[in-house]
């Protein structure tokens, strides 16, 4: 029996179909550059670690990356790319010797923790390149080897005579503040956070810190009534963060000042900081980081990020 | 198909990221203080806060305006109606950072006050111990503690 159908390329779908096709082959051709910079100075670390390291991150954390065919298809290409521009930006293992030292070891172990909350490598980058999973297996070889960086010891005189002075001007209220610093994102520096209750306290034994964690009375109020998830507009956090001082019987103490951090809320204002306000003040002078540059939220933005869930706040407040 | 399959994966884990459902610890229990009529902290400042890595203790040491002016000027003087808390905590490891310790279970509780009558300060001591804030009946070492909480160099609060 003959049907009456028409010829295959006169159909609908069929038309539809290529159409759709000569498009997916059409934007082949938008290709955004990735090209692989010169590696400057490369992670150096044992050869274990830069293993796991190279294996989970370097696509987008290096100069190295190295794209299979399937990453070459746009539209995935396009994610791809934007993956490694924003990924080299934030954080590049090739061009490591550009970091301080004490920088070095900061981005190590804010790396661990984005891979222990699962936030790094991107899951949707692992969902089809599985070798790059970090298995609980590589885990505990990096939580060692950063582990064995720890080191706590005495404070020696520089430290101690450092703190001393710094205490000594404090103690005289110099130098007196008159002006308010002000962040690049408008926030001003808030004097009187001291006032506020402590919520928390951290020994940070990563980078040597001791930090207290202050929360105004609309925090404390939410504390109180339960009513932290989200944080109510108007919260404010203030982390202050000191140098360790540790005496001979092993109690260690906070030595000089080195920042004061603040977190306000507003859903509003705020709303495209997933919304809160983020300002750091550095030394008793509170001198604004990042200067002039309002970018310099991304960095508090991406390392708070895992936690999302839990309004972006790392802090378990303590209630009395 | 490799797309097709990547595109399949990557839809499964996106449905699989909504749906985990981790319980989400707001607050820290372990270090919570309970309410009692012993000691108070509400309105009291922080005077510094320290640790013992031996012990693996964390305190907080609390003032009142009075104690806090006080301790900045090394508790040279000591006068009436000041009041210092030091509370202090067993450590744990942050389930958030790993990388930093936060306070677990309290183990004290101590608070110092003074009282001037006439020409005299009193400075009476009390020590809460445990999550039940058991008052310590035991008054030997007493000035040992008192003398510890007032030699406590103010942490620099600019
Ligand atoms: C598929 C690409 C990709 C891979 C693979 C990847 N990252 Fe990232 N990473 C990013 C992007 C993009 C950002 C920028 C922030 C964001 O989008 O979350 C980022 C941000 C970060 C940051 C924050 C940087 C900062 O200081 O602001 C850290 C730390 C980090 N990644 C660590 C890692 C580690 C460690 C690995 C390997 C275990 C890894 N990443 C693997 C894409 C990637
Ligand atoms: C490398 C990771 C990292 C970066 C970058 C970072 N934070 Fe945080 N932040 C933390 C951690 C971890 C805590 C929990 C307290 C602690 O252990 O110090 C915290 C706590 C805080 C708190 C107390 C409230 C809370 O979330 O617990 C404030 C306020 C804060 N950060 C402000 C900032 C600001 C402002 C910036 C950027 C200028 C910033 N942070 C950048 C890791 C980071």
């Amino acid at each position: 029996m003959r049907t009456n159908r028409k010829p295959l390329y006169q159909r609908k779908v069929f038309i539809i179909i290529m159409i759709l096709f000569l498009g997916f082959v059409g934007i082949q051709f938008v290709r955004p550059d990735v090209p692989n910079p010169p590696v400057t100075g490369d992670l150096e670390v044992p050869a274990d670690v830069k293993a796991i390291v190279q294996r989970a991150c370097y696509d987008c954390h290096s100069n190295n990356t190295n794209l299979r065919w399937y990453d070459k298809i746009v539209p995935v290409y396009w994610g791809v790319a934007s993956h490694i521009k924003d990924g080299r930006v934030d954080l590049n293992f090739s061009e490591w010797n550009k970091l301080a030292p004490a920088d070095q070891k900061a981005k190590l172990w804010e790396s661990i923790n984005q891979i222990i909350s699962g936030a790094m490598p991107l899951p949707s980058y692992t969902a089809v390149h599985t070798e790059a999973k970090v298995s609980p297996a590589d885990l505990a070889v990096l939580k060692n080897y950063l582990a064995s960086m720890v080191h706590s010891k005495p404070a020696d005189t520089a430290a101690i005579n450092a703190a001393d002075k710094q205490y000594q001007h404090w103690e005289k209220n110099e130098p007196a503040i008159t002006k308010l610093p002000t962040a690049a994102n408008g926030i001003a520096y808030i004097p009187d956070y001291k006032n506020w209750q402590p919520i928390s306290t951290t020994e940070r034994f990563d980078n040597n810190t001791l930090r207290v964690i202050f929360g105004n009375d609309i925090a404390v109020k939410a504390i109180k009534e339960n009513n932290i998830h989200p944080w109510p507009n108007g919260a404010i956090f203030a982390k202050v963060a000191w140098a360790q001082l540790q005496d001979k019987d092993g109690t260690t103490h906070t030595g000089e000042f080195k920042q004061v951090e603040y977190m306000i809320k507003d859903d509003k204002k705020y709303a495209s900081t997933y919304g809160w306000g983020w300002a750091r003040f550095k030394t008793p002078k509170m001198v604004p980081y990042g200067g002039a540059n309002v970018l310099f939220t991304n960095e508090c933005m991406n390392c708070h990020k895992p936690m999302a869930a839990e309004d972006f706040v790392f802090t378990q407040p303590i209630k009395h | 198909m490799k797309v097709l399959y990547s595109l399949l994966a990557a839809c499964t884990l996106m449905l699989a990221a909504c749906s985990d459902n981790k319980p989400v610890e707001l607050y820290n229990t372990k270090a919570a203080l309970p309410s009692s009529p012993k000691y108070n902290l509400d309105g009291l400042k922080v005077i510094t806060s320290f640790v013992n890595k031996t012990k693996g203790t964390a305190s907080t040491l609390y003032g009142n305006d009075l104690a806090l002016k006080a301790a900045i000027e090394g508790n040279k003087i000591i006068a009436g109606n000041e009041i210092f808390t030091l509370v202090t905590w067993k450590q744990q490891e942050d389930d958030h950072w790993f990388g930093a310790k936060i306070p677990s279970d309290v183990e004290s509780v101590e608070v110092v006050k003074t009282a001037s009558s006439g020409n005299t300060v009193a400075v009476n001591y009390q020590q809460l111990n445990g999550k039940a804030l058991d008052l310590k009946t035991d008054t030997s070492g007493q000035a040992e503690r008192i003398k510890y909480i007032l030699g406590q160099k103010p942490s620099v609060l600019p």
